[in-house]
């Protein structure tokens, strides 16, 4: 199996050369085209239960695709939103994407749904985690292209504009300064995450897309 | 202080880099990292511009009521990332202090505190036509950040040039300009849905954006379930 992710920071996007024998899995939709020699199947990731509850809480489609060949061939995934793709190679150690960042994994990948804590309802922005883990390959997306952020102690960032992070940072959910600045300043509740790991941050929000547009809707 | 552009293809952003002492402002709702050591408060004003007036003036414009104003809350550099809503580039445009700037209402991002900031709305045409024509006088030496839909160019006009303005950005005052519409009379200017037009003329500098933010919101929004 090989991997190519074309078109970053803009319009990436993923394909994937399957040899015969290899299976790959990736989020309902999000085939663009695929050779002629590639069969497919709707899957529910981790059966019937974990699906519906991941479908309920972290925004995930309840079925992923099932790609395999037999004769080899390529086929092409293409994110709902324009953004960026990255790919993680994971050595049994785990990985945090916020919801909707799941693109697609080899099938060596776990996915579990985690809460992201009591004080994540008051944020308004969905805050549920798919925690990955196992080992192969993991991709994932942004809407906007991804700014890798090594963090050494402690860092601020707009909950809307997390994608993911490794677990080695842990985090906790703030208002920006004061009461007065948290309720006007518009940019909300914030996460501060501390620790040493990797924090990967998307430049623009759907969100802030759809408030933009809102005035224009007659 | 110091800007940074990152990635700037259709999603670019600025990383705004702070000495303590130093302080930034902007656009409401626009910061979406900062380090730890960065306080933030909201203020209608910045440095010689006027209260809530210029909050109402501003919301007029569809802009936010408060600009967001960052401070190092230690003795420690601090870093403030900003990113506008739409998708296209963002620019830094180093202001000298000597001639003011004009910054297109939707297309200012931040900028330095020690530079002034007043709305100015551009009369009754810009009323007429339903677009929301106010720009941000921005005074005084320092960085101004400004986002574009699309590309952004600078433009370094010397004699004349027309300029529709759902594309400029921002210009520098040295620039005559004046507000009125694309030719013909008013009537087939609306028939043709031109609308209008920024006619410069001299010499200064105007950033231009390659899409226009209205004309996209106008071909998207009615396809947006009716609003309630």
């Amino acid at each position: 199996m090989k991997h190519d992710i074309v078109g970053n920071p803009d319009y990436g996007q993923l394909r994937v050369y399957l040899d015969p024998g290899d299976r790959f899995i990736a989020e309902g939709g999000s085939m663009a085209w695929m050779g002629s020699s590639i069969q497919s199947k709707a899957r529910m990731l981790g059966g019937v239960g974990k699906a519906l509850f991941r479908k309920v809480t972290g925004g995930e489609s309840l079925f992923v695709g099932e790609y395999f060949t037999d004769r080899g061939g390529e086929v092409a995934f293409s994110p709902a939103q324009p953004g960026t793709v990255m790919r993680r190679t994971m050595n049994g150690d785990s990985f945090m994407l916020t919801a909707g960042a799941f693109m697609a994994c080899t099938p060596g990948i776990e996915l579990a749904t985690k809460f992201g804590g009591a004080r994540s309802i008051f944020s308004g922005e969905g805050l549920f985690l798919l925690q990955c883990s196992g080992s192969g390959e993991l991709f994932f997306n942004s809407y906007g292209s991804i700014l890798e952020k090594e963090v050494d102690g402690s860092f601020i960032v707009d909950t809307s504009h997390v994608v993911a992070w490794e677990p080695s940072l842990s985090y906790s959910i703030q208002g920006m300064g004061g009461i007065k600045s948290t309720l006007l300043s518009g940019e909300g509740l914030v996460m501060n995450f501390s620790g040493n790991g990797t924090i990967y941050l998307q430049t623009r929000t759907m969100p802030g897309l759809a408030s933009w547009l809102t005035p224009f809707a007659k | 202080m110091r800007v940074e552009i990152a990635d700037n293809g259709a999603f670019g952003s600025a990383l705004v880099h702070l000495r303590p002492g130093e302080e930034f402002v902007s656009e409401g709702g626009s910061m979406f990292r900062a380090s730890s050591n960065v306080d933030i408060d909201v203020t209608t004003r910045t440095r010689g511009s006027g209260g809530v007036m210029s909050g109402i003036k501003r919301m007029m414009g569809g802009e936010h009521f408060f600009f967001s104003k960052y401070s190092v809350t230690d003795g420690q550099d601090a870093q403030v990332g900003l990113a506008p809503r739409l998708q296209g580039q963002v620019a830094l445009i180093k202001c000298d202090g000597m001639t003011r700037w004009l910054c297109a209402g939707g297309s200012y991002l931040g900028s330095g505190a020690d530079l002034a900031i007043d709305t100015q709305f551009q009369g009754l045409r810009g009323a007429l036509s339903g677009e929301s024509l106010f720009f941000l006088a921005v005074q005084g030496a320092g960085p101004l950040i400004v986002n574009a839909f699309g590309k952004i160019t600078p433009l370094d006009i010397q004699g004349e040039l027309t300029i529709d303005t759902g594309h400029v950005v921002a210009f520098q005052e040295s620039l005559e300009y004046s507000i009125g519409k694309a030719g013909g009379s008013w009537v087939s200017s609306f028939l043709t849905s031109e609308g209008l037009v920024m006619h410069f003329k001299g010499h200064g500098r105007v950033y231009v954006q390659s899409h226009n933010p209205s004309e996209f919101g106008k071909t998207l929004g009615p396809l947006l379930p009716k609003r309630n």
